[in-house]
């Protein structure tokens, strides 16, 4: 894993997606004062996105006869990808505290964002970039051979999850089925209320629980695809 | 001889074409098998077999050592390894699960007989193809190893780092390693390998031409002037070329069985034949090496 890391890190593969992450957050917050919540949201979809591109990176990150080396010296592949994702994840981690951090320490906002406010925020930002990961994952090249359909395929399914959340109504109409649908639409509401918000209402808890849930359960079928990929 | 792997009637196909069909074999201990065969006729498949890597559609792979301990080195030489070989060889070991010590021991051993310790801090992407061959061939020996897979470790080295190559290889057999390999490379199997296994529309073939001493032939090649003096010396030989020189002295290319080398050298000389390269050959060995 650690292994995964500095390897990760000397490909220099992260260099383009995390340039535009910093030239995101820089040009966000130019001009003061900002309303938090709706920031926060701005660059949570933001980070959804580019947690794409970093996702496909990290799963890219070995040539194929390396990854059969490492994967030979980690006894099977499934604690091969567990140590990606774990990567993945510690990226996301990291990049969401930057993003409710930097607007924090440059005094972006209208006024000093509470406790509240903080968690919201990476909440959102967390929730969402371990969705693009479980979503994104999916198409990387251990079940998608062609790289061309690997792009396409993580592009597509991040903005058709984002899409979902504004035609939320058309959906509802069929029963059940936003619960198939990636929950991108729970945080854009979410954070879409009142800045002036006292306390978290219970009900968010559960809505960012549900998000993580959800993305487990893609995770899992990644695994489940994984092993059965022989007759695929 | 002691048998550490013996496969039984393995059997694999792809999308319906068939790669393997029933081969059986057997490795022993202390010996350096080569695997040839032409391009996809499935060398590197079963070997991917044997080292686990790839599942046969049928038959039985059986283990004779209780901890039998296959060290794999894949076709591909990864081009791109942003590590120092004692980077590279410690992440590897971390991920197999060994300890700091024991792991740092390990390379330090490695290094020395593979003779790269001053290359142990430069960074891989680097090295000659010779010296990430080798570095390939460390990663798999990180663990304690009874048998070797190596799939086409020669090629695309120069004779130089082939022959380096070859002494490790050979130094590693002496250390008690069983060593299976594919190759193209000609030279290898005469110097290094005990035994070779041909592999041809699926099916394996022990052929062993390198030490079967009855097909030795010598080719000869000479000069002289008439040919009508050679009619005596026809039953002997057999003429592979001939051409002519100027002023009707032809040169002539031909081969003699090992037993009768002597009598036509001394007629040719008679003859006042001047010789021009005497070299033994090997009929049976040529024509296998032709296959590849
Ligand atoms: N993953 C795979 N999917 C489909 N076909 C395959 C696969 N791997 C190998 N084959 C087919 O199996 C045959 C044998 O391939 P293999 O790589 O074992 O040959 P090889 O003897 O190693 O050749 P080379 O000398 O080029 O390395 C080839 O015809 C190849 O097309
Ligand atoms: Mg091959």
């Amino acid at each position: 894993m650690c292994y995964q890391c500095i390897n990760y890190l000397r490909t220099k593969n992260y260099i383009p997606p995390f340039s535009i992450f910093i030239l995101f957050i820089v040009v966000n917050y130019t001009f003061v004062p900002n309303p938090i919540l709706d920031s926060y949201s701005f660059t949570s979809i933001m980070l959804f996105f580019l947690m794409g591109w970093f996702t496909i990176t990290v799963f890219h990150t070995e040539e194929e006869g390396q990854k059969v080396i490492t994967i030979l010296h980690s006894k099977g592949q499934s604690a091969y990808n567990r140590s990606l994702f774990i990567v993945c994840v510690a990226i996301a981690f990291c990049l969401s505290t930057v993003s409710v951090i930097y607007p924090t320490l440059i005094g972006a906002f209208s006024e000093p964002p509470s406790v509240l406010h903080l968690l919201m925020g990476f909440l959102s930002h967390f929730s969402l970039s371990v969705l693009a990961i479980a979503l994104s994952a999916i198409f990387t090249r251990e079940l998608i051979r062609d790289r061309q359909n690997t792009w396409w395929g993580v592009l597509s399914i991040l903005i058709i999850a984002v899409v979902i959340a504004t035609l939320k109504n058309v959906i509802l109409q069929v029963k059940g089925l936003i619960w198939l649908l990636p929950p991108v639409h729970l945080v854009l509401e979410m954070m879409s209320s009142d800045d002036s918000l006292k306390y978290i209402p219970t009900v968010f808890y559960w809505q960012f629980a549900w998000i993580f849930i959800y993305s487990m359960l893609w995770i899992g079928l990644f695994f489940f695809f994984l092993r059965h990929k022989r007759k695929w | 001889m002691n048998t550490i792997i013996e496969l039984q009637n393995i059997s694999k196909q792809y999308k319906g074409k068939k790669v393997l069909e029933n081969i059986s074999l057997s490795v022993y201990a202390h010996q350096i098998v080569a695997l040839v065969g032409k391009n996809g006729s499935g060398k590197s498949t079963l070997l991917k077999i044997i080292g686990g890597l790839a599942h046969p559609d049928a038959g039985v792979i059986d283990k004779h050592l209780p901890s039998l301990n296959i060290g794999y080195v894949p076709e591909v030489t990864p081009s791109q390894i942003l590590f120092t070989p004692q980077e590279y060889l410690y992440h590897m070991g971390t991920i197999s699960g060994m300890s700091r010590k024991q792991l740092q021991q390990r390379i330090d051993y490695l290094l020395t007989i593979f003779n790269m310790q001053e290359a142990r801090h430069t960074r891989i992407v680097h090295f000659s193809k010779g010296m990430k061959q080798k570095i390939m061939i460390m990663q798999a020996m990180l663990e304690e190893r009874n048998l070797l897979i190596l799939d086409e470790p020669l090629s695309g080295l120069d004779a130089k780092a082939q022959s380096d190559l070859e002494d490790t290889l050979a130094s590693l057999k002496d250390n008690g390693l069983s060593i299976l390999l594919t190759c193209h490379e000609t030279k290898l199997l005469e110097n290094l390998v005990d035994r070779v296994l041909v592999i041809q529309n699926g099916q394996v073939s022990q052929t062993n031409p390198l030490h079967d001493t009855e097909n030795h032939q010598n080719r000869v090649i000479f000069e002289i002037s008439s040919l009508k003096s050679l009619e005596e010396l026809l039953p002997f030989i057999e003429i592979q070329q001939q051409r002519s020189l100027n002023n009707d002295i032809k040169e002539l290319i031909v081969t003699v069985k090992q037993e009768d080398t002597n009598t036509l050298l001394l007629a040719l000389l008679h003859q006042n034949a001047s010789i021009k390269q005497l070299l033994p050959t090997n009929r049976k060995k040529e024509e296998f090496y032709t296959h590849f």
